[in-house]
């Protein structure tokens, strides 16, 4: 698996980009690919948003954008690891359900590796601390013919209050955000995780890394 | 190559776990052509949304399930192609087709014709009025149903123009806009609902929606989406009620709940905080809510029961220095609840407690709640009494060993023992209180005796308590 590391990259250029990898990976031209990346201020709207889960306040400085991928709406900002594995699943058991589970236990292992003690909800995809819950990672995913575009957004070390503040993040009213700052109570790079997440990755999926750093976005 | 017998298209196995879909969106609708393998629709499941390709090229003669409807692996979702004749089975609208999973996905197909044939089978159960014109139809789709309940039609008389004069959702529509017999025919299958009710027979049943049929904690709520029964509505399940859902089977499954009860005499309380309303209102903007009065006697007589203010972990017991107190607050609607934390509850005073406890309310309610406002509850009080209930056994706060119901303040005749040691019966304003406890960790005597402790400073409640 190729991992591609872009830096701070506008919402929907990174959608171009995974869009035409997709077509890549689908035909067989490329290897599975993964892109680690930091959006600038966006919130992100899925398919199954619902009226009322934004209400941004006037003149805050963050874009809003429609999306194609699963779930609700979510926040994304510098500070969140997001990670857009483009995996053709008919490789990896061809199944929804363990490619969500599987994203998870990467996530898992990633805040292991950080001894932050993260675990699944069932029935609501993505990665929290337990009592109370709290989310600490949103997953989404869209598949055309078994080729996943878009993937999950890990909260290092960035404000978690637009999550509930400017958005229902993911239609979750009353639920917390938290982030790996927050938890460890001290300030936490990207750069220190982002490692360990490609790493996780590989591990779950049983594939090899094969690094590939991008000075460019 | 256009078909001339129709195409079915099917919801695709999506894993060998996943049972089900849902249809988010129609990229064309019927009418419209499609070339094979060029996508009709997308669905979701879990937090993964997927393209669905036409199976086969032609036009979109039918579409069964409407956007947001969840439906079984198998169920037919549209037709592509025929004049309304017979309808040939289709591949499964697979995006990859693998030999591998086709077993399954049959599998799949055998089960959803199992759950068409339970839904004919239910047909008698819907009132059999004027069902002389029922032309064989035996299968309504699950948004025909909806509608023609919503509108007091029965299915069977609505002249159908689908596959084998199956009744679809625009034929239903035209009835009902062709100002159909709506009032003038009974309003049939509402057998719960009041006899008179006007038109939009919109009345929830007065029977709840049924419950989950599965008792198994890691399924809430994912009952297989079959068709609702005559006179049953469907709704979602929101996120916030799935997590609560969660909870409160994984608190059950992981505590010895026991519940205990006291009464207590709340004359003293009552006076005292007539006394203080006004004052507090006026000087302060909070109201001193029996609940804050209630709250500052347990959070004293928490800091000499370190055990109901602890929590098991592991093998250890986790005591504290401190009453981190959470208040279950219910949000608007009855739509869910939420238990925000007064943190370091032992530091406050009676003005400190109304403020604290007034203040995470709001924000709960307001949806401003940090993620601090939430975590480190170590006991709970919930209050349900407002609506005069007088007894509950609630569900503990995990990893808490204790939650603390208070319930309705209620004037009874009351044995008391006057000065001169005589007894008499006296009105006096009574409160139950509950513990429910962790018998894991707390034992029914110590629970006894918080309560009495509770008790003995609520009753005797003075200047200094303040």
């Amino acid at each position: 698996m190729e991992v591609i590391h872009l830096g701070v990259v506008e919402y929907r250029e990174a959608l171009e980009l995974q869009r035409a990898l997709a077509v890549d990976v689908a035909s067989g031209a490329r290897p599975d690919t993964v892109l680690f990346l930091e959006h600038p201020p966006t919130i992100t709207l899925g398919r199954r948003t619902e009226e009322g889960e934004v209400h941004v306040p006037d003149g805050a400085a963050v874009d809003v954008v429609e999306v194609d991928r699963g779930g609700k709406s979510t926040y994304h900002a510098p500070g969140q690891l997001v990670c857009y594995p483009i995996f053709d699943l008919t490789r990896h058991g061809q199944d929804v359900k363990k490619y969500c589970r599987d994203l998870e236990e990467a996530l898992i292992r990633t805040l292991a590796a950080f001894e932050i003690d993260a675990t699944r909800i069932e029935g609501l995809t993505g990665v929290w601390l337990a009592s109370p819950p709290r989310k600490i990672a949103s997953i989404g995913i869209h598949l055309t013919k078994w080729v996943s575009t878009h993937g999950y957004a890990l909260n290092v070390d960035l404000d978690p209050a637009p999550f509930t503040e400017w958005i229902t993040a993911c239609g979750l009213d009353g639920y917390a955000f938290t982030s790996m700052a927050r938890e460890l109570g001290r300030p936490v790079p990207v750069d220190e995780v982002r490692p360990v997440a490609a790493q996780a990755l590989a591990d779950v999926f049983g594939v090899a890394l094969e690094a590939r750093e991008l000075a460019t976005a | 190559m256009a078909s001339t017998t129709a195409v079915d298209v099917v919801m695709p196995q999506m894993g060998v776990s996943v049972s089900e879909g849902t249809i988010t969106k129609w990229n064309k609708q019927v009418g419209d052509s499609i070339e094979a393998d060029e996508t009709l629709l997308e669905i979701s499941t879990d937090k993964v949304d997927t393209e669905v390709p036409s199976p086969a090229s032609g036009v979109i003669s039918e579409i069964l399930v409407q956007e947001g409807e969840t439906v079984n692996v198998g169920t037919v979702l549209a037709r592509i192609g025929g004049e309304a004749g017979a309808s040939a089975p289709a591949p499964p609208a697979e995006p990859v087709p693998e030999p591998a999973t086709q077993p399954a996905a049959d599998a799949a197909n055998a089960a959803a014709s199992e759950g068409q044939t339970v839904s004919s089978d239910a047909q008698p159960l819907s009132p059999p009025t004027e069902s002389a014109s029922g032309n064989g139809k035996s299968f309504v789709s699950p948004v025909v149903a909806r509608i023609a309940s919503e509108h007091g039609i029965d299915p069977t008389q609505v002249p159908g123009t689908g596959t084998g004069g199956r009744v679809t959702k625009k034929d239903i529509q035209a009835f009902i806009d062709a100002g159909a017999p709506i009032k003038a025919s009974e309003p049939a299958p509402a057998p719960v609902a009041p006899a008179d009710t006007p038109a939009p027979a919109h009345t929830a049943p007065v029977t709840p929606p049924a419950a989950p049929t599965s008792q198994e904690p890691q399924a809430p709520g994912q009952a297989p989406g079959q068709a609702p029964g005559v006179g049953e509505q469907f709704e979602p399940m929101s996120a916030m009620r799935r997590g609560i859902a969660d909870h409160m089977r994984r608190s059950l499954d992981t505590s010895a709940h026991v519940t205990s009860a006291i009464e207590v005499d709340m004359s003293k309380v009552v006076q005292i905080r007539e006394k203080l309303k006004k004052e507090y209102t006026a000087a302060y903007g909070v109201n001193p809510t029996y609940l804050a009065f209630i709250a500052r006697a347990t959070a004293e007589t928490l800091r000499d029961y370190p055990w109901i203010n602890g929590e098991l972990r592991g093998d250890k017991i986790v005591t504290r220095n401190y009453v981190n107190l959470g208040f279950a607050v219910e949000l608007a609607d009855g739509k869910g609840l939420i238990v925000p934390v007064v943190k370091n509850a032992e530091t406050l005073n009676l003005l400190g407690m109304a403020k604290g406890i007034a203040d995470v309310a709001k924000k709960a309610r307001d949806k401003q709640l940090t993620p601090d406002d939430v975590v480190g509850g170590t006991f709970t009080i919930t209050n349900p009494g407002g609506y005069g209930t007088f007894h509950g056994t609630p569900v503990i706060s995990q990893p808490q060993a204790g939650i603390l119901g208070t319930y309705a303040i209620v004037k009874r005749p009351w044995v008391i023992t006057d000065d001169n040691g005589a007894d008499a019966i006296a009105i006096r304003s009574m409160m139950n209180l509950t513990l429910t406890y962790d018998h894991r960790l707390v034992d029914g005597a110590l629970a006894g005796r918080f309560l009495r402790d509770l008790r003995e400073r609520l009753q005797t409640w003075g200047e200094a308590d303040y």
